[in-house]
């Protein structure tokens, strides 16, 4: 129960509990903890408090926390993109042996086909490119898609530095280089750009992407669709 | 959010704890480029794991801390086996992992209190100075320094809560 004097010993408990209060105090307030629980719990939960209080480094309280320096957070999402990259490769190899066992490989072969020519099918055929041999960590696929507009492009980018500008652009069978807009890679961001291009999917000879200072390409079409790894050609665009 | 699986899980935990982990890091290995490596390896470990995170069982603080224990000892043991570190008979002390956790724990909760509160704990407890000469020190009745020695030690215990101390 809580009483008026409760009020007058509760601030002697600090000392109390750290060994500093003296004899004569320390008696009348051992006293009140006789007969009262309240003041008793919460004195003993402050003793317990001084316990741990004992085992700190006092030269280490008044020295300023280390603080992480910032390059460390970049190694962290580096390391993590990296892994995240493989992971995705190894998934992806997945899905992608899961679809040529579903199939027949004649009906992949009509897939193919599809894809090289453009035709109407029912679905519209899809067009998986991975960009390979690019530098360690980093990785970027696109899925392009084809549309009476022209082509539809999803592209996943990782490992690289957060907000950079990424910049893609189709090469078509002309040789000529077809904007197809841009985006800001986001550490953390897991989703894919959605970009569009009015240029023909069965016109696509390359993909490409200018990421910060670096360019990176990759083929599109009969080469590139296959199941085999498409060649990575790194080059600056004219 | 049940696992630890996206990109935006590892950020969020960055900002949320690497602060603590590195503080705890550097005090148990005693060397900054260590701790780094140490902060570095457990979000890795954290990341892999991640799917067997459960915020049922206890908090992504709690988890990371346990990572990094493994990853202490195991620096600490790659350490100890590379030449030259033992020789001259000079064994380098090791403080045991849950010591140094208690102690860094109230380091940095102190810290992090208010510095009136700071001040009187740390001169009267750490520094064993009697409250009459802190009181005059810092201009203030004796009253007054007993009563922020209580208060300073309640937001001590809060502060450790926060911090999610378990004892
Ligand atoms: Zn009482």
């Amino acid at each position: 129960m809580r009483t008026e004097s409760c009020r007058e010993w509760r601030t002697s408990l600090g000392a109390y509990a750290l060994g500093q209060l003296p004899a004569e105090e320390r008696a009348g307030l051992e006293a009140h903890l006789e007969g009262c629980a309240e003041c008793r719990a919460e004195a003993e939960s402050l003793r317990s408090l001084g316990k741990l209080m004992a085992r700190a480094d006092p030269a280490r309280i008044v020295e300023p926390a280390p603080r992480p320096p910032a390059h460390l957070r970049e190694r962290v999402e580096t390391t993590i993109g990296a892994e995240r990259a493989s992971e995705r490769r190894s998934r992806r190899r997945r899905r992608f042996g899961f679809a040529l066992g579903g199939f027949a490989t004649a009906a992949a072969a009509a897939v193919l086909a599809l894809v090289v020519f453009g035709g109407g099918g029912a679905t519209p055929p899809e067009q998986q490119v991975a960009f390979t041999n690019l530098p360690k960590g980093v990785e970027i696929d696109a899925t392009l898609q084809p549309h009476a507009f022209g082509t539809e492009i999803r592209m996943y980018v990782g490992g690289i530095r957060s907000g950079t500008l990424c910049r893609v652009f189709l090469r078509g069978d002309d040789g000529r280089l077809y904007p197809a807009g841009s985006f800001r890679y986001r550490w953390g961001n897991d989703a894919e750009a959605i970009l569009s291009s009015a240029l023909d999917l069965s016109r696509t000879r390359a993909i490409g992407v200018h990421a910060g200072n670096r360019t990176f390409v990759a083929p599109v079409g009969p080469g590139g669709a296959t199941a085999s790894v498409p060649q990575l050609n790194e080059e600056e665009p004219t | 959010m049940s696992t630890f699986t996206r990109e935006r899980d590892v950020r969020e935990a960055y900002a949320a704890h690497s602060g603590e982990l590195y503080g705890f890091a550097v005090r148990s290995l005693g060397d900054a480029g260590l701790a780094e490596e140490a902060v570095q390896e457990t979000f890795v470990r954290a990341w892999r794991a991640g799917e067997r995170f459960d915020p049922e069982i206890g908090s992504l603080r709690t988890w990371l801390f346990a990572i990094l224990r493994n990853v202490v000892i195991d620096l600490g043991r790659a350490r100890a086996a590379r030449p030259g570190v033992a020789e001259g008979g000079i064994e380098p002390t090791v403080e045991p992992f849950e010591e140094a956790l208690a102690a860094w724990q109230i380091e940095e909760a102190m810290r992090r209190i208010g510095e009136d509160h700071r001040r009187v704990i740390f001169e009267t407890y750490y520094r064993g100075r009697p409250y009459a000469e802190v009181a005059a020190e810092l201009g203030v009745p004796e009253g007054t320094v007993k009563s922020r020695v209580y208060y300073g030690l309640r937001a001590l215990r809060v502060v450790l809560e926060e911090m999610g101390y378990e004892d």
